[in-house]
């Protein structure tokens, strides 16, 4: 594994005690050695002792009871008290641990990852399926839509690949022909309508082009795509038929709330069945 | 079961015939100046109807359109079945999500293009009923349609001039976009409430008449865009596509008006929230989209606009002053509410402006409205030929004025998040 990277300084992992926990801890061991970063676990309930001693023995085990790692045991709102520190702590990454599919209640009432994703202003790891023995993220599917985060989520996907030494790099290109859908050929001559789609699209892969030329991309192989279809649906799809092991998106522009479930577009597609682990990239100086 | 004659069969088949073939060839006519081709379609009936050939040649006028009565019937069956369809391919056309997702700019410019032009054209309507000549003694109910015609905005034609002028894409394009698609969502819901109203002295009180328009919408848009969410695939696996979708959801979109039609709603009203419950599934690509509205929108859009001019004699009808009106509170409103909302979203005086004017233009849709509110004897025929005037004014003025207002062209600022 390479090291480098400043990427995500702080990283901070939510322990809920849960039968998953000692993978997401190893997993987060793994992240904590890429990016060499500062760890703080958080867990949001109270302290008992056995549970005290069992994360005691779990960051001993995976090395990460080092003194600058903290832990941190909070009771309150899980949501709220998370958010609260990742705030006060300046983190850069929040992992989690995260189910494929919530039930349908429990999806529009919010689990506390899905909420957290939804509302957190860092970066944020959801794992689907941690393993005690993380095989690293080898097949990774990046969002490359016309964004003004797009560049630093494309850049943040390249540093975390060559820090994996990921087998495949996938950009999409979701093209949301819903706008451009408007441009109907009923008043446009033939091939017409479609020249100025095209013409739009170009721009599109104009401006990737130029990320990806600014990008220190070193041996990593990248291949972009475009498809068309309804952004966040399209790019779930994409990465579940890939059997893509990490997902890497644009974090939302707003809070999402429950209307955005009722009426969902872009990352709410990915949150209703994730297809694999899911990054959100928040940049740094968004807020 | 009674069917038409040999001479009615005749008659119906050489009235559809001219119909599509004039409404072509004034439509790329006018297309030649930039102008819509429903502006083409719409001069075509005039040109054929009782308004040209009818005072000049009035036998051969009537015996394309009104000389057969049994044919007629048929006819305006044909165009009742079209405005159905179109304000289905129109729910199709808006995009929910980017609606939730407006930012402040686009919300502002939303809700004051919306407030502001309803308010001037409920208030004159009201308080100077006369100006707008013999309409509906429902004062009421006549001063909320034309509050509803002068909030409403022709997306199509938005499109076309954004994609001229190069601003497609910019900040402004995105804001016009978005803005025109919830004035044209609340819009609808507006005059669906409207015609409810109308036929509610009838079958049900006002209140219910809301009642039911918004249950309808809330229900369709949830539980009605779920389940047609989970039947596409299995529809997608079983059936030929697109053609399976093209009959599934123009069936859907029957039954949807039939239901509303039923409740005591407007048949429209049905078809335009099934549209948009479609029209936003997934599974639904644009590519399939697109042969739903070339199928509607060059075959049906036609008969329905020229079919409008054999109904009104567009010249006798025509008056100065009810045109004047219609036109300068239609400008004021649109343009002054968007210039006030974008205002407020941050955007300078000529942006502003310029959104204003972009969403200023009316299209078919205002087209589509009036000849409603004309069939259900709300409005009257001088009225309706000064809002298909305005329509058709606000169009061609949209893309002039915004490029005048930008100038530099392709220089607008690209969009981003709002």
């Amino acid at each position: 594994m390479q090291s480098k990277v400043t990427t995500f300084q702080k990283i901070a992992v939510a322990v809920a005690f849960s039968p998953r926990c000692e993978a997401i801890i190893a997993e987060a061991r793994q992240l904590q050695q890429a990016f060499h970063s500062q760890m703080i676990f958080i867990h949001v309930g109270k302290k008992s002792m056995q549970e005290e001693q069992y994360l005691k023995h779990l960051l001993h085990r995976f090395q990460l009871d080092q003194p600058n790692n903290e832990v941190i045991w909070r009771e309150g709102d899980p949501v709220e008290t998370i958010l609260e520190i990742c705030q006060t702590q300046n983190v850069d990454l929040l992992v989690a641990g995260a189910l494929e599919k919530e039930t349908l209640l429990k999806y529009f009432l919010g689990g506390i990852s899905r909420q957290l994703s939804r509302k957190v202003k860092c970066s944020m790891l959801m794992l689907t399926e941690p393993n005690i023995h993380p095989g690293g993220f080898k097949h990774l599917v990046v969002e490359g839509t016309d964004h003004p985060k797009t560049e630093n989520t494309i850049s943040v996907a390249v540093e975390l690949a060559k820090a994996f030494q990921s087998n495949t790099l996938s950009i999409i290109q979701e093209s949301d022909l819903s706008k451009l859908a408007l441009i109907r050929s009923d008043d446009f001559k033939e091939n017409e309508a479609d020249e100025h789609k095209e013409t739009l699209l170009k721009e599109e892969d104009e401006k990737l082009e130029e990320i990806l030329r600014c990008t220190d991309c070193g041996e990593l192989a990248i291949n972009t795509e475009r498809i068309e279809g309804k952004p966040g649906y399209v790019i779930s799809k994409f990465a579940r038929e890939k059997s893509a092991d990490l997902l890497v998106v644009n974090s939302p522009d707003k809070t999402m709330n429950l209307l955005d479930r009722v009426f969902p577009h872009d990352i709410e597609y990915a949150l209703a069945d994730l297809p694999c682990n899911l990054l959100i990239i928040h940049p740094k100086n968004a807020d | 079961m009674e069917t038409l004659s040999h001479t009615e069969n005749i008659s119906l088949l050489l009235s559809i015939g001219l119909m599509l073939i004039s409404a072509r060839l004034f439509g790329e006519f006018f297309r030649k100046f930039k102008m819509p081709l429903v502006v083409g379609e719409l001069i075509a009936g005039v040109v054929l109807g009782p308004s040209l050939l009818g005072a000049f040649a009035p036998k051969v006028s009537e015996y394309i359109y009104t000389h057969n009565d049994h044919a007629s019937l048929a006819l305006n069956g044909i165009t009742n079945i079209s405005i159905i369809m179109l304000l289905f391919v129109a729910g199709m056309e808006l995009n929910l999500s980017l609606i939730r997702q407006q930012g402040k700019a686009a919300f502002s410019t939303s809700m004051f293009g919306l407030i502001i032009p309803l308010g001037l054209g409920f208030v004159t309507a009201y308080y100077a009923y006369e100006w707008y000549g013999r309409n509906s003694t429902d004062k009421v109910v006549f001063a909320l349609f034309m509050g509803t015609s002068m909030a409403i905005s022709a997306l199509p034609v938005i499109a076309r001039t954004l994609i001229d002028l190069n601003l497609f894409k910019t900040k402004i394009g995105s804001i016009i976009i978005t803005a025109a698609m919830f004035n044209d969502l609340i819009g609808w819901i507006l005059f669906s409430m409207i015609m409810g109203m109308l036929k509610g002295s009838a079958n049900h009180s006002v209140v219910l008449t809301l009642l039911y328009t918004v249950a309808y919408a809330i229900l369709m848009l949830t539980a009605g865009r779920f389940f047609i969410n989970k039947s596409l695939p299995w529809a997608q696996r079983n059936f030929s596509w697109p053609g399976g979708f093209l009959s599934l959801s123009l069936g859907l979109a029957f039954l949807g008006a039939a239901f509303t039609e039923f409740i005591g709603l407007h048949a429209i009203f049905g078809a335009f929230i099934i549209g948009i419950a479609v029209g936003d599934s997934v599974l639904v690509t644009e590519k399939t989209k697109d042969i739903v509205s070339q199928f509607v929108t060059n075959i049906f859009a036609p008969l329905f606009f020229v079919s409008i001019g054999f109904k009104v004699n567009f010249i006798a009808n025509f008056d100065l002053q009810i045109c004047a009106v219609v036109l300068v509170v239609a400008v004021i409103g649109k343009i002054s509410g968007a210039f006030i909302g974008a205002k407020i979203g941050g955007l300078s005086n000529k942006e502003s402006l310029a959104i204003g004017f972009g969403m200023n233009a009316r299209g078919a849709m205002e087209i589509i409205l009036a000849t409603l509110a004309l069939q259900a004897k709300l409005i009257g025929e001088e009225l309706y030929v000064a809002i298909v005037i305005m329509a058709v004014i606000t169009s061609i003025m949209a893309g002039p004025m915004m490029n005048w207002l930008i100038k530099t062209k392709g220089n607008a600022e690209p969009s981003s998040t709002n």
